[in-house]
């Protein structure tokens, strides 16, 4: 569209000041709705969840252990180029039980290896980590949340494991903080020595709750976790490979489906609009048919007039989509901290604005397609008879 | 009768609407022409087929049987795209009840035709200056059409019909919403642009006194041209 259709554009929009601001409001609390929602669902997945690592945990459930020696075996397949394993200690802060604390046993090297691209395990935290059986090395998040800093003890109790003299009080010292690769990581947890923790268990030592692998580069990840299940097939303990946003996806979804319930609210809230914007949109260019068909006796086109009104609801749909960014984004800080503990890594992602993109250029052109299309098909006889 | 570079012919052009199931016809082989540089006003009564005469000269409305040309090409041969390019470049309306953007000022109403030209913003604007001067509305270029009075809203009107420089003006009952010191006032600026820049006027009217201001008048009735050149001015 040349640059002095615009002036038309802005004369559409304009005409009725308060049904565009109230239209932009509308898209706008859509967007909120799905900024949020989304957020809110990429948070609880866990944004760092990577698809090409693969999480073998055992076939009967999320709470079911896999023996220690397993570590060995999967480290010998060729296909496998880094494994770690990982324990839950399923706790909370001494005192306090509704204080859940995500803390996990790990092999320190391994774990290092696995999740190199994901947290930063720089020389100085790793040597103090191996330095102390009892140390833990505690998220950013988490330390800064709980005001623990290094060399606090850190006392905790285990909901499922104690300790040998039967206690389910646990105590480490917090050895160094643990950073994200990135900014937008999270580090709501924190780890602690599995030989410390399976060297103090009263029982079920030597089992964990799961596996961390890395492919080597290029190996197809679907045949790799067939490959693993296939071998564990015949034995006590079954295996289940996912990937790793497979697995966050399953283990949320024990709880609720998370991604269901956003896509109904999601469906519903744009359903919704989409209805009332096209409704809009059609009156809109009703009241305008005479000036459609002035339009067409200057010289207009009928493409050319089409265009203009995609143009409007593009716009309309753009301010909405600013306004459901702003909103969203003045809305998630509080939010992520309310819910840190639920949520932890709760922020508004490139995917979800990317996503939202995506989604008003589409609804913009759905929603003017129709109005524009009459307008396209208007007779010009007819559109000047119209009062 | 000469013919000229955009002299308009009907020849035996019939045209009707539907209504319901039967068609009810306007004109039944209808002839006429008109000569480039002619200011031609149709007078006859409601329903007589004024407004549709302009319609279809203008290339908004299509002829049931017969053909119209101007200046050789035949209108009935042209696709919708081609028609609406020729009617940009030819043809000026000018309405009765103006029909200006209420939310564009005066010199973006004149501008509008302007967009469809590959002239520059500056020199659309330095155009659109020089037109508002000649319907002497320099001062109100910046008013929205309901800050102004029917006859400058009008004059408005005849700028925006012009501003592409069409050679035909096809105006229907110009002065049909305006006081009689506004109609001469339009009447004359019409007649100027028809005698300075032999512009082609076709004005439908049912104002008998505006007829003055055309060169020769015709009369229509039941879709005939019932007395021909009854006024022909000097």
């Amino acid at each position: 569209m040349r640059v002095g259709s615009s002036m038309l554009v802005r004369q559409n929009l304009t005409r009725k000041l308060g049904r565009s601001i109230l239209l932009v409001i509308c898209i706008g609390i859509a967007f909120f709705v799905f900024g949020v929602l989304s957020s809110f669902r990429a948070g609880f997945e866990g944004s760092e969840a990577n698809s090409e690592r693969l999480v073998i945990a055992s076939k009967i459930g999320g709470n079911e252990t896999l023996p220690l020696r397993y570590f060995q075996q999967l480290g010998s397949m060729s296909e496998i180029a880094a494994i770690t394993h990982v324990t839950r200690l399923r706790a909370h802060t001494a005192g306090n039980p509704r204080n859940i604390i995500g803390a996990n046993a790990v092999d320190a090297e391994s774990y290092a290896r696995v999740y190199a691209d994901t947290y930063d395990f720089n020389e100085n935290i790793m040597q103090a980590f191996k330095a102390d059986r009892t140390a833990t090395l505690v998220g950013r998040q988490l330390a800064e949340r709980e005001g623990w800093s290094v060399g606090d003890r850190v006392n905790l109790t285990s909901f499922v494991h104690m300790t040998q003299e039967g206690s389910p009080d646990w105590s480490f010292v917090v050895a160094g903080l643990l950073d994200g690769a990135e900014p937008t990581v999270d580090t709501n947890f924190l780890i602690v020595r599995y030989d410390y923790f399976n060297a103090a268990l009263l029982r079920n030592q030597d089992r964990v709750n799961l596996f961390g692998v890395k492919p080597t580069v290029g190996m197809d990840i679907n045949v790799l976790a067939e490959n693993i299940d296939m071998t564990f097939a015949n034995s006590t303990a079954q295996t289940r490979t996912q990937s790793e946003t497979a697995f966050m996806s399953a283990f949320l979804e024990q709880f609720a489906d998370v991604a269901l319930i956003v896509k109904l609210i999601v469906s519903v809230a744009f359903g919704t609009i989409l209805l009332i914007v096209a409704n809009t949109m059609i009156f809109a260019i009703r009241e305008r048919t005479l000036e459609i068909g002035v339009l067409k006796v200057l010289g207009f086109s009928g493409s050319r007039i089409m265009r203009i009104i995609l143009t409007e609801t593009l716009v309309l749909f753009t301010a909405g989509l600013a306004l459901g960014f702003a909103l969203t984004a003045a809305v998630i800080p509080s939010l992520a901290n309310a819910l840190s503990s639920v949520v932890p890594d709760l922020y508004l992602t490139q995917r979800v604005i990317a996503t939202s993109v995506g989604l008003a250029v589409v609804f913009a052109l759905l929603t003017g397609f129709l109005p524009a299309i009459k307008a396209l098909r208007l007779p010009v006889a007819t559109a000047l008879n119209h009062r | 009768m000469s013919i000229t570079k955009n002299t308009i012919e009907l020849r035996g052009v019939s045209k009707s609407y539907p209504l319901g199931k039967s068609k009810v016809p306007i004109f039944d082989e209808l002839t006429m022409t008109i000569e480039d540089g002619d200011f031609v006003a149709i007078m006859g009564p409601s329903g007589s087929g004024k407004s549709t005469i302009l319609n279809l000269i203008g290339g908004i409305d299509t002829i049931d049987s017969g053909a119209i040309s101007v200046g050789g090409t035949v209108l009935g041969r042209l696709n919708e795209g081609a028609l609406t390019r020729w009617r940009s470049n030819n043809v000026g309306f000018v309405f009765q009840f103006y029909n200006l953007m209420p939310m564009l000022s005066a010199a973006e109403n004149v501008e509008l035709p302007l967009l469809l030209t590959s002239l520059s913003r500056s020199e659309r604007k330095k155009r659109v200056e020089t037109i508002l001067e000649i319907v002497g509305l320099t001062e109100r270029a910046g008013h929205l059409p309901s800050e102004l009075s029917g006859g400058q809203q009008q004059r408005v009107g005849i700028a925006r019909a012009v501003a592409a420089d069409p050679q035909i003006l096809l105006c229907d009952e110009p002065t049909g919403d305006l006081d009689r010191k506004s109609a001469n006032e339009i009447l004359e600026l019409l007649q100027l642009l028809n005698t300075k820049l032999n512009k082609t006027i076709i004005m439908v009217t049912h104002d008998e006194s505006s007829t003055a201001y055309a060169k020769r008048t015709l009369f229509l009735d039941k879709g005939r041209f019932i007395q021909k050149e009854l006024i022909k001015c000097a």
